[in-house]
């Protein structure tokens, strides 16, 4: 399911079914020019993830928008207001939340965060289209699907 | 020779012309309406949509496979490539079956043999679904209509598929 109308009609209809929610975090920034090329590549891969995996597993897990944020920001506040996305998912019978992202700096502040973090070590560059890269992410997405079904 | 040179009169000349512009008036009139006569005729047939999937026909078994393949999609807005997958395989008549992955439930992806509990069959991770081999659903699991089967050809020992069609209820 995505935060799409025809997806939420269904999903009101099926809530008991849809427990598990998955919220990417995607840094975002322009003020570094050597890194913004690599962000952006990051998010592009990220959401290219995050929608294969509610393919695959569209019938229990509900894709958010994407959680974005400054790079710089101060990341327990990050934390903190993350975790008001998920007070609020909450107010629906959600069991499981996944966060994923390949930002390495959540991993510190894992224990704050009211969820699971999936951190992908992160591909730096290269041609999303090339038929390497999507046996790559095929393969990737798999092992988070079952990462994911075995919380189930 | 010279003398000749007037053989058609101004009578003859008017007749020509009249008839001339007459027949091309009356020709534009009715092209259009032969092109509409004969155009079930010209129109491609709707087996123009199969996609050529890549795949052999001498290299489906009677072990259900994974097959992807892209089509271009027009989706409102958005145009764009689109990946489809199907099971495929032949039954014991030798027919060839392919199968949507899509559960009928709520839309997971059901793998072949998805579960070592429930050999043979296809099986749903997201709530346990179960599929015989046939595409029909195993009674008593959460899906309530048998799996959508492709459209198929066979052409020069290629498979083509399709759009995916909903069987009738279990």
């Amino acid at each position: 399911m995505k935060w799409k109308k025809s997806d939420l009609n269904q999903y009101k209809q099926a809530k008991e079914y849809i427990d598990t929610i998955l919220i990417p975090l995607v840094p975002f920034h322009l003020s570094n020019d050597n890194t913004m090329e690599k962000s952006a590549f990051q998010s592009e891969v990220l959401s290219v993830f995050t929608n294969e995996i509610e393919n695959e597993l569209s019938g229990r897990i509900m894709l958010t928008p994407n959680y974005s944020y400054l790079k710089s920001a101060d990341q327990e506040m990050e934390v903190e207001r993350l975790n008001t996305w998920v007070y609020d998912l909450q107010k629906q019978p959600f069991n499981h939340v996944f966060f994923v992202t390949f930002d390495a700096a959540w991993k510190k502040n894992e224990q704050a965060m009211q969820g699971t973090l999936v951190w992908l070590p992160g591909l730096h560059s290269g041609d999303l289209h090339n038929k390497e890269m999507h046996a790559l992410i095929r393969d990737q997405v798999e092992q988070i699907g079952e990462l994911i079904r075995s919380y189930w | 020779m010279s003398e000749k040179k007037q053989q058609v009169s101004r009578r003859q000349f008017l007749n020509y012309t009249l008839t001339g512009v007459g027949g091309f008036m009356a020709a534009g009139m009715l092209a259009p309406m032969l092109r509409m006569a004969v155009d079930p005729v010209l129109k491609t047939s709707s087996h123009g949509d199969l996609a050529n999937v890549s795949l052999s026909v001498d290299d489906i078994t009677d072990e259900p496979q994974r097959v992807d393949w892209k089509i271009d999609q027009v989706d409102g807005w958005y145009e764009s490539e689109v990946t489809k997958t199907a099971w495929v395989y032949k039954d014991e008549n030798d027919e060839i079956l392919a199968f949507s992955p899509i559960c009928k439930h709520l839309g997971c992806f059901v793998s072949w043999e998805g579960s070592e509990d429930f050999p043979d069959e296809f099986y749903c991770p997201c709530h346990g679904g179960r599929y015989y081999k046939d595409g029909t659903n195993v009674p008593g699991t959460p899906p309530l209509a048998p799996l959508d089967q492709f459209e198929q050809k066979v052409e020069d020992g290629m498979l083509f598929l399709g759009e995916a069609k909903e069987q009738g209820e279990a």
